[in-house]
C-alpha cells in the first residue's frame, strides 16, 4: 500500500474533509509544526478496508478534541455538551470519509468495514504504518494515520509495486 | 414539495446531507431511514420522489436497497452519497438504476450540479 498512498494524498484527502464537512472553510487543518505532542486521552476514530490491499484509516486525537470537532459538524454552539453518542457517530463518520477517500486511491477494490471509534484501536499483527500525519487542527493535535495489513494472495499478474 | 428519503447509518451525516440540501436550495419535504432495511419499509409504505442514500450501512446496505427497489418494481429515482467515490463503485451504481453518486466530502455545488438536471 505504501506504494499507492503518498502523504500529499492523505493530506489533500484529509484537508478536503475537513473544510467540507467540519469546518465549512479551508485552511483550519495543517501540518503540525514541530515535534506532536503527547495526545492526553486520546479517542481513535478508524474505518478497515478489506479485499486485495487490506489496511486501516485512523484519526487520532484528544478527547476535547473530538467533543468540539463533533461541535463543528453538528453546528453546536460551543459548549454544549456533546453525548457520547454523538461523538463515536461524528468522529466516526470522519474516519469513515477520510478511509473511502484512501480506498479510492487503492489500484484494487475491495470493501469498507464501518467505522469505530474506542480509546484505542485494535493492533493487528503484521500492520505496518504506511503513512502518519501529524496535523493540527485550529491549533490542535490530530494524527491521520494509514496502516497496510498483511495482504491475501493477489490476482495472478498483479504487482505491488 | 419534493419529498426525499434520506438513508444513513449516521444521524450526523443525515443531518449533513439535509443541511447541504437546504444549502444547495433545495427546499424539499425529508424523511429520514437509519439503515436500508428501514428504507425499504420506508418506501414501500409511501414511496417518495427521490432517495438519497449511504452506500456502506450495516443490514441492508444501499446498493442492496437499490437491487430490492427495482426488483420489487420501484423506479423511485435513487442516488447515491457515499464516502467511496471509485470508478468500479460508479459502475455498479449505474448498471443497478443510480441517478448519480456524490462522493463525500460533497458541497451544495456538488449537489446542483448533479440534481439539477435529475429535476429538469
Amino acid at each position: 500500500m505504501s506504494t499507492v498512498v503518498e502523504h500529499d494524498q492523505v493530506l489533500a484527502i484529509a484537508q478536503e474533509v475537513f473544510a467540507a464537512m467540519v469546518d465549512g472553510d479551508e485552511g483550519l487543518l495543517q501540518p503540525w509544526p514541530g515535534e506532536l505532542p503527547v495526545i492526553e486521552d486520546a479517542v481513535v476514530a478508524w474505518v478497515d478496508l478489506h479485499g486485495p490491499w487490506p489496511g486501516r484509516a485512523e484519526l487520532r486525537t484528544s478527547g476535547a478534541t473530538a467533543n468540539d470537532l463533533t461541535r463543528a459538524l453538528l453546528s453546536l454552539p460551543d459548549g454544549e455538551v456533546v453525548t457520547s453518542l454523538d461523538l463515536v457517530d461524528a468522529f466516526g463518520e470522519v474516519a469513515n470519509v477520510v478511509g473511502g477517500n484512501v480506498k479510492s486511491l487503492l489500484p484494487l477494490q475491495g470493501s469498507l468495514g464501518l467505522p469505530q471509534v474506542a480509546p484505542s484501536a485494535p493492533a493487528v499483527p503484521g500492520a505496518r504504518l504506511v503513512q502518519e500525519l501529524p496535523l493540527s487542527w485550529r491549533g490542535r493535535p490530530l494524527v491521520v494515520a494509514v496502516w497496510a495489513f498483511a495482504q491475501p494472495a493477489l490476482p495472478e499478474g498483479t504487482r505491488l509495486s | 414539495m419534493i419529498r426525499v428519503l434520506v438513508t444513513d447509518d449516521s444521524r450526523v451525516m443525515r443531518q449533513i446531507v439535509i443541511r447541504t440540501l437546504r444549502q444547495a436550495g433545495y427546499d424539499w419535504d425529508v424523511r429520514e431511514a437509519a439503515d436500508g432495511a428501514e428504507a425499504l419499509e420506508a418506501i414501500r409504505a409511501d414511496e417518495p420522489d427521490v432517495v438519497l442514500s449511504d452506500w456502506n450501512m450495516p443490514n441492508l446496505n444501499g446498493i442492496d436497497l437499490l437491487r430490492s427497489l427495482r426488483a420489487e418494481g420501484f423506479a423511485t429515482p435513487f442516488g447515491f452519497v457515499t464516502s467511496e467515490g471509485s470508478p468500479e463503485m460508479r459502475a455498479q451504481a449505474e448498471a443497478a438504476g443510480a441517478l448519480f453518486l456524490i462522493a463525500k466530502p460533497f458541497t451544495p455545488e456538488a449537489f446542483r450540479e448533479v440534481i439539477d438536471p435529475v429535476l429538469a
